[in-house]
């Protein structure tokens, strides 16, 4: 206020210089930036609200014993308040006065809203969640991966409501084929908190593997179950991750600081842990897709090596390649054959030829020393030869039987005897014996 | 070849069978199998795409109430126009 009264002298200087009297708009300008320079907190009770469809800002006045005050809060900025006006409620406002100029209206524009005794109430879940922080139960170290798709997800939220049926359609609108155990428990309340720790380890013990924990929106005290510390820890422990999906309002709450993800909604809560069925059946088609195509490749690629290696040599023209060297073994045995033979046999021939001359030779002289031999033996053959005795003018006497008669006393006289001669034989007859002594 | 350290597609789990069938993709295009065993994992990831599909097209929602009463949920239609 001092600030304002300042401003005020300054223009009381301003007109008395210029001597010019301000128009209502000049005036109210000057009244407006003055007024706005100041921020005030103030608490009063809630007598009127007017926040109607269509109205970019909730009006409302709030009151004490002795004065009532016009407000006006934009609209987004009392959506993301958390605070749902009522009247009779006493609440905590910040802002600054301002002008409407052209009503001439003052009116109290806020900032910031909450019902009174919340402030100590927010003072102590910060708190809280510094502690946890310290204790670093927010780290994101700590916290685990969200896969895209789950088989089986756990509910805890209230069974009644929208926002129960708000994840169970969107999950059921996405990938049916998701199972879910729902833990229905109250959300508010004094054991609301212990029951939603309940709710999770139920769910764990079912075979979750990954807890959705969610609410539709409400108020800053209506959220206070998911400021619990007991709470927070009970998530911080859970062996499955942990979605939160807290409200629609901007509201923080430690459930959400401590949870593995945080969505902003029941709906974002379900969205996180479900993949886009469409989505999946596009990525199945593209599977499919690869699949034929890596087939494809790898049977061409076979069929390449079959054709390469039908390309070879070997396989084109296997007579060539694969007994070329045994064709020329062949070949060269044959040619060494061929001239072999007629070689050989020349060999043998004149071999022949040169032992049929030695033979001839040898043959001719073969009988010459039994030639001489014989000539020899035939000259004293004739020697002996009683012929040639009697050639010689001796005779040889034989009686009638043939024997030779040697003896004059083998014969008698008138005895017909044959005297031999070298060239004829006497048929003749004894008329006398003359037998000679052996001393003559 | 339906038979895996998983058991048969049929006892896998949606993820496990695609996890299942992302590797027998990568097995396929890293084109080191003899052309058998190629033949086998194509045969075998057919298998798995065509359960895949199966289970996606005729899923049905499955919801175990643990603790609570579940209100009977209005049906997605009324659901829809109700919320526009």
């Amino acid at each position: 206020m001092l600030l304002s009264q300042a401003t005020y002298r300054k223009s009381d200087r301003k007109e008395t210089a210029s001597a010019r009297p301000l128009s209502v708009s000049e005036a109210m300008r000057q009244a407006k930036s003055s007024l706005e320079a100041v921020t005030v907190v103030l608490i009063g009770e809630v007598s009127e609200v007017s926040a109607k469809a269509g109205y970019k800002a909730v009006y409302f006045t709030v009151k004490d014993a002795g004065a009532s005050l016009p407000c006006m809060m934009w609209l987004d900025r009392y959506r993301r308040s958390g605070v749902e006006l009522v009247v009779g409620q006493k609440v905590e406002l910040t802002g600054r006065f301002t002008l409407y100029a052209p009503k001439g209206r003052m009116n109290f524009e806020v900032s910031s809203i909450s019902v009174e005794g919340e402030g100590e109430l927010r003072r102590r879940v910060a708190q809280l969640a510094r502690k946890l922080e310290q204790e670093g139960l927010m780290s994101p170290a700590r916290k685990r991966p969200v896969a895209r798709i789950y088989e089986h997800v756990g509910l805890v939220t209230s069974p009644r409501g929208d926002a129960v049926h708000d994840v169970m359609r969107t999950m059921r609108r996405r990938f049916p084929a998701t199972r879910i155990s729902l833990a229905g428990v109250a959300v508010e309340g004094a054991a609301a908190a212990t029951g939603m720790a309940q709710a999770l380890s139920a769910c764990v013990s079912a075979g979750c593997e990954v807890v959705l924990l969610v609410r539709g929106g409400g108020t800053f005290e209506d959220l206070m179950p998911f400021n619990d510390e007991s709470l927070a820890r009970a998530i911080a422990a859970c062996p499955v991750p942990v979605v939160t999906g807290i409200g629609h309002e901007p509201d923080t709450t430690i459930a959400d600081m401590v949870a593995d993800v945080r969505a902003s909604t029941p709906t974002g809560a379900a969205e996180r842990v479900t993949p886009d069925g469409d989505s999946v059946a596009r990525d199945l088609e593209m599977r499919g897709t690869l699949l034929t195509r890596s087939i494809e490749t790898t049977v061409a690629r076979w069929a390449d090596g079959v054709a390469t290696c039908a390309s070879r040599p070997v396989f084109k023209d296997p007579a060539a390649s694969l007994f070329a060297t045994d064709f020329m073994t062949v070949d060269m045995l044959h040619e060494r054959l061929s001239r072999a033979l007629p070689g050989c046999m020349e060999r043998n021939a004149a071999a022949v030829e040169s032992l049929s001359k030695r033979l001839c030779i040898k043959g001719a002289h073969a009988f010459d020393s039994f030639e001489h031999d014989l000539a020899l033996r035939a000259g004293r053959l004739h020697d002996l030869s009683p012929l040639s005795v009697l050639s010689r003018g001796y005779a040889m006497a034989r009686d009638e039987e043939g024997r030779v008669v040697t003896s004059s006393a083998d014969v008698s006289s008138g005895q017909r005897i044959d005297v031999s001669l070298c060239d004829g034989v006497l048929h003749c007859t004894i008329d006398e014996i003359a037998a000679l002594s052996a001393a003559e | 070849m339906t038979e895996t350290a998983s058991g048969t597609i049929e006892q896998m789990s949606f993820r496990e069978a695609m996890a299942e069938l992302d590797r027998t993709v990568s097995i396929l295009e890293s084109n080191t199998l003899e052309l058998e065993d190629s033949l086998k994992s194509y045969e075998y990831g057919v298998a798995l795409l065509a359960d895949l599909k199966k289970r996606l097209s005729t899923a049905q929602q499955k919801v175990d109430v643990l603790m609570g009463q579940l209100d009977v949920p209005a049906d997605d239609a009324t659901t829809d126009t109700t919320l526009s």
